[in-house]
């Protein structure tokens, strides 16, 4: 653009012209860039194996990514702690809070009717929903052996006549193989049974 | 700095020598490890399996096995002042053992260590299946009566996992130590 055309407008801003000292050739600073002759003090930062790094750690954090979140742990439930524990597995969980008998989220019971009678019963609606999903799983899986295996989530202060009896009713739906929710005591741990 | 360099650009055209923006690629992906960082899951939960005793459906194209009538353990845990260590064969009470019941808190938890080291001692003297390429495990049966706590339950069946044995998987493969026992919880 013209000096010409731009004084039109009066600008408080001028276009800038030549640079001071623009035309002096600073050798000196180019020659100890470079390194003239010695290690240059310029570098280059190697960004490539810092962005593979860091695509590691991308895919090592997605693949142990879980867009469920926490397992479903109610917050009045107090799990108890063991040493010699199994990995969690994909199963049915059925979750004793207060005295509601959830199975994976879902009401299934009430816990008063045992507590009242004080004696051990069978849970109707638990005992429905779990073989409900018992029979689900078979049409799912044809021909495949069933594992039976349920997960107990359960508070540490709920009586065993309570968990007696949800034991036995899922046992009785199909799932004899019940684990116990538990939380991990001190390190790693050895195996809490089966293999 | 990461580029693209064929070597030519001197033209009127248009470069076609390019700079790859990697700064914020960098910056991407730092965003996305800090997200996943904070939203990962370090879960402490476990499991510890004790299988229910109960008919199972009939199976009347599987032809039926005689079993052999083994030892069992059975820990009864009905008293406040002791447990009792049952070997039985069949309805055969073979042996008694009583061990006090002396409950060890570790923070909040209660744990039994003179139980675990019995019945450590009790499956090194009459455990049936030690040999590694035995694939079935001795049988451990826990009584409690009703008021128990679930935590006691719990920690008693910590107890009987304790002792522990080489196993070497039947498809061949390392060998591991898995626990001695099979924990049954009777609900009667």
């Amino acid at each position: 653009m013209s000096e010409k055309a731009l004084s039109r407008f009066e600008q408080p801003i001028s276009v800038p012209g030549r640079r001071l000292l623009h035309h002096i050739p600073l050798h000196f600073v180019v020659k100890k860039v470079v390194g003239g002759g010695h290690r240059a003090s310029n570098h280059e930062i190697p960004l490539i194996p810092f962005i593979d790094f860091l695509l590691c750690i991308v895919l090592f954090l997605l693949a142990s990514f879980s867009a469920s979140g926490e397992l479903p742990i109610d917050k009045n439930v107090q799990l108890p702690k063991a040493e010699n524990v199994l990995d969690m597995t994909e199963a049915p969980m059925v979750a004793i809070t207060g005295t509601q008998i959830l199975v994976d989220g879902v009401p299934a019971g009430n816990t008063r009717a045992i507590e009242e009678a004080n004696r051990l019963q069978r849970i109707d609606e638990l005992f429905n929903i779990l073989k409900n999903k018992r029979e689900l799983w078979k049409q799912i899986n044809p021909g495949k052996e069933f594992p039976g295996v349920a997960i107990l989530q359960v508070d540490k202060k709920v009586p065993a006549l309570v968990v007696k009896s949800v034991f036995q009713t899922a046992a009785f739906a199909g799932f004899p193989n019940i684990s116990f929710m538990v939380g991990r005591l001190g390190g790693p741990g050895g195996e809490g049974g089966g293999h | 700095m990461a580029g693209i360099d064929t070597g030519g650009g001197h033209g009127k055209g248009r470069a076609t020598n390019h700079e790859i923006p990697l700064i914020p690629f960098i910056d991407f992906l730092l965003c996305l490890v800090a997200f996943l960082l904070v939203t990962a899951v370090w879960s402490q939960m476990a499991r510890i399996n004790a299988d229910a005793r109960v008919p199972g459906p009939p199976k009347p194209d599987e032809e039926v096995e005689k079993q052999q009538k083994e030892k069992q353990l059975h820990v009864e845990m009905r008293g406040e002042r002791k447990f009792q260590l049952v070997w039985k064969e069949g309805s055969t009470v073979v042996n008694t053992i009583d061990v006090e019941r002396k409950p060890v808190k570790v923070g909040e938890e209660t744990r039994y260590p003179d139980l675990a080291k019995k019945i450590s001692e009790e499956w090194t003297a009459n455990g049936s299946h030690r040999a590694g390429t035995d694939q079935k495990l001795d049988q451990a049966v826990l009584h409690t009566d009703n008021s128990t706590q679930f935590q006691d339950v719990i920690a008693v069946i910590d107890a009987i996992y304790t002792p522990q044995r080489d196993w070497n998987p039947p498809g061949g493969g390392a060998p591991k130590k898995i626990p001695s026992f099979n924990v049954t919880f009777a609900v009667n």
